[in-house]
């Protein structure tokens, strides 16, 4: 029996995997499990899709376990320059994503990643005697483990009704091309980065969008990113809680020059517009995220059926540690980390969030080590 | 980062610790309770920003507000000092504030992220360990603060008006003038570690006089009318603030005179206004900082440091000497930087080359550094003579 299995080998499974390497848990006790041994496989084609070239934060910008040092002294020593550690204490430092994936890579290489993985889909998790029961595999063969981390990812893309079938559609994050006019659906950061990207390339953009983007520097006040704010979170009745998790991820993209200046020539040119139609264009870019919602992840959609766990509209419901509180107990611990986490922290699916999840899960595991 | 206020106070009181312990270290080999109450005037005015103001105005504080906020708690602090007259010399105390505050960015930044996984995520908060610091920590100040103020000099009031002397000082204590304090037949210092501030000697054999006693401070004083020195001292170390010497009636008297001390602790002048008599400020042996004060009038020299004394001259303004501005002479080694020297008189009745109105001049074995000073209308700018030695900075 494993002492640790991580569901799901992307960045929020890659994280914690880190975490509990730092606190000296050894590969051999955990298992990850991942088609992708490759903890940016699913993370890399779609920042390479909107042509991300830097991480949004320095914070939200690597893996390591600790929140100090970032990347900046790694580049300011690979660069030999000091301009990273500057722009750090100003709190201007972004890693690029190349640093970013270098760092992944240095990790995964010596962390000991890839003995732990086992390439195999899962295709269920259930809570036995003392622990869980990973089915993985078109075999089906079972892996026994006494803390589970669901880090499922995204349970897709999302892609209007409307939308679907339509030969022109292509997603923001899938590779994609520009066509001479291009309709983007959305209104969020993925949306106004390609508008910009679209322009760059030369198309005359029309954005197609049901009301205003909000303009806010980060998705959620900063507080709810510590417990200053998360214990108010916590505190709030489901229904609120869920009404303010649907608040937070309305679209929104920072206010700025970077963004209001090429949309201002643009629109002055005649070259972008805001319709909602997306009648008569070539091409059409739904930059409308991901779904959302235990139910859409196979996995996750069958342990809440078989155990009867509890939810609250699309969220599944965990505690503030961002456990299942019906399957964890003093031996073992059924915990949440990514997208799906957000019943315990608004911003789960960051690497803030990731850390989050993980770093509590490493507190019950401590707690719980038995010899 | 944001804080919760627990994690405020116990990252405040973290980072607090160290620096709290350097000031406990530095107050026992000083022998003074400044770098503790400085220590405690700090921590406490960091907690009362960050309960009333921080906590409550900034939900989020980005890193670069440490530079705003740190300036706002050295203000804080300092008025803290003058509130409760802590006797901290201000360039220590900034420099002690400087290195505390760096500490606490560091270890806000890096170290207690590096030690504690969830330091950020937890509001700053310590764990069980902040827990037990802030139970604990409160109280070492307080014994330590107690013990500062039990173990004080007491302070004597002097009430306004005129006062007596010559008043003989022979234990450790506080003499606290009044405004408007008056002593007639001056102050005499036997005692180590007594303060005399806020008060006018008038008469007196000399003004004020300190005799074989260490950790004196004078602050506040003016000497008029005496007969000899304005502030004589032999073997003794000591500090004087502020102070006002009169010397115009009586040319043979000295007005500050610091002599013998070279085993003690460093004296220092600083602030102070001498006009007339024979020296404005001079030391005989003795190790000395003369430091922004204005001397003028004199009839000899304005500023002397002689006979093996050594120590710096600087940032003081000296005009209308007879015969020579600032003198180094005997053996003394004096640094004499950015000083103000204007209007020296040649004394041509002396008959003597060496009093033909130098503004700076050394002599007889005696070196000096020079740097940045203004000489202006001097006959005789800078001069070394009898094997003396000037070098520039």
């Amino acid at each position: 029996m494993s002492t640790v299995a991580i569901v799901g080998g992307g960045l929020a499974g890659f994280v914690a995997y880190q975490t509990l390497r730092a606190a000296g848990v050894e590969p051999r006790e955990i298992v990850v499990f991942d088609p992708d041994p490759d903890p940016v496989g699913a993370w890399r084609p779609r920042a390479e899709a909107i042509r991300q070239v830097r991480m949004r934060s320095e914070s939200d910008g690597h893996c390591y376990p600790r929140s100090f040092p970032g990347l900046a002294p790694r580049e300011a020593v690979r660069r030999g320059e000091l301009m990273p550690l500057v722009q750090t204490a100003c709190n201007r430092y972004r890693p690029s994503v190349e640093e970013f994936l270098r760092h992944v890579a240095e990790l995964r290489g010596r962390s000991g990643w890839d003995e732990s993985v086992v390439a195999d889909r899962v295709e269920r998790v259930s809570a036995v005697r003392g622990g869980f029961e990973i089915e993985a595999g078109d075999g089906g063969s079972a892996w026994p483990s006494r803390h589970v981390l669901l880090a499922l990812g995204h349970p897709g893309l999302a892609v209007p009704g409307e939308l679907a079938g339509d030969p022109r559609v292509v997603h923001a994050y899938e590779p994609h091309p520009y066509a001479r006019r291009v309709a983007i659906v959305g209104a969020g950061m993925a949306a106004a980065t390609e508008w910009l990207n679209a322009l760059a390339a030369g198309a005359e953009v029309v954005s197609v969008r049901r009301r205003d983007p909000l303009r806010r520097a980060l998705n959620l006040p900063r507080p709810l990113f510590s417990k200053r704010g998360l214990e108010q979170f916590h505190a709030t009745s489901p229904s609120e809680r869920a009404e303010l998790l649907a608040e937070l991820s309305a679209p929104s993209y920072p206010p700025g020059q970077r963004w209001d200046e090429p949309l201002d020539a643009a629109s002055a040119e005649g070259r972008f517009r805001v319709t909602d139609s997306v009648d008569g264009e070539e091409q059409v870019i739904c930059a409308t995220g991901f779904r959302h919602g235990y139910e859409h992840d196979p996995v996750l959609h069958r342990l809440v059926e078989e155990h009867g766990l509890e939810t609250h509209g699309r969220w599944l419901v965990l505690t503030p540690h961002s456990t299942v509180a019906a399957l964890s107990d003093g031996t073992r611990t059924l915990a949440v980390a990514g997208a799906q986490g957000q019943w315990a922290y608004p911003a789960a699916d960051t690497l803030v969030g990731m850390k989050y999840a993980a770093r509590r899960l490493l507190r019950r595991i401590t707690r719980c080590r038995t010899p | 980062m944001s804080y919760t206020l627990r994690g405020r106070i116990e990252s405040r009181l973290a980072a607090a610790l160290l620096p709290f312990l350097a000031a406990c270290a530095i107050a026992l080999g000083l022998e003074a309770w400044w770098p503790v109450e400085l220590a405690a005037a700090m921590i406490g005015a960091g907690l009362a920003l960050d309960v009333g103001l921080y906590h409550r105005l900034l939900p989020y504080q980005p890193a670069w507000a440490a530079i705003p906020l740190g300036l706002l708690e050295l203000t804080a602090t300092m008025a803290l000092v003058r509130l409760f007259d802590i006797a901290a010399p201000l360039e220590p105390a900034l420099w002690f504030f400087v290195a505390s505050w760096a500490l606490a960015q560091v270890l806000g930044h890096a170290g207690w992220p590096l030690v504690r996984l969830t330091y950020a995520e937890d509001g700053g908060e310590l764990g069980r360990g902040g827990v037990g610091l802030v139970a604990l920590a409160p109280t070492f100040v307080l014994l330590v603060l107690g013990t500062a103020w039990a173990t004080r000099p007491p302070t004597v009031h002097l009430s306004a008006g005129v006062h007596q002397g010559p008043i003989v000082i022979t234990t450790s204590q506080i003499l606290d003038g009044e405004p408007g304090t008056i002593v007639r037949g001056g102050v005499v210092v036997r005692a180590d570690d007594v303060t005399v501030r806020d008060l006018a000697v008038i008469g007196g054999e000399y003004g004020i006089e300190v005799d074989r006693a260490d950790g004196v401070r004078l602050e506040n004083v003016s000497v008029s009318d005496a007969k000899l020195d304005g502030i004589h001292a032999r073997r003794s170390s000591l500090t004087i603030r502020n102070c006002r010497i009169d010397s115009l009636g009586n040319p043979w008297a000295q007005g500050i005179d610091i002599s013998f001390s070279n085993d003690k602790h460093p004296s220092r002048v600083t602030g102070c206004t001498v006009v007339g008599g024979l020296e404005g400020i001079v030391t005989h042996f003795t190790m000395a900082m003369i430091d922004r004060n204005h001397v003028s009038r004199t009839t000899l020299r304005a500023i002397s440091m002689t006979e093996m004394s050594m120590g710096e001259i600087h940032d003081n303004e000296v005009w209308d000497a007879l015969g020579v501005g600032i003198f180094c002479n005997d053996m003394s080694m004096c640094e004499i930087e950015d000083n103000v020297v204007v209007a020296t008189r040649p004394d041509r009745a002396s008959g003597d080359a060496a009093r033909a109105g130098y503004g700076v001049l050394s002599s007889f074995h005696a070196e000096v550094e020079l740097g940045d000073n203004e000489l202006a209308t001097n006959p005789v700018p800078v001069g070394a003579v009898a094997d003396a030695h000037i070098v520039d900075k």
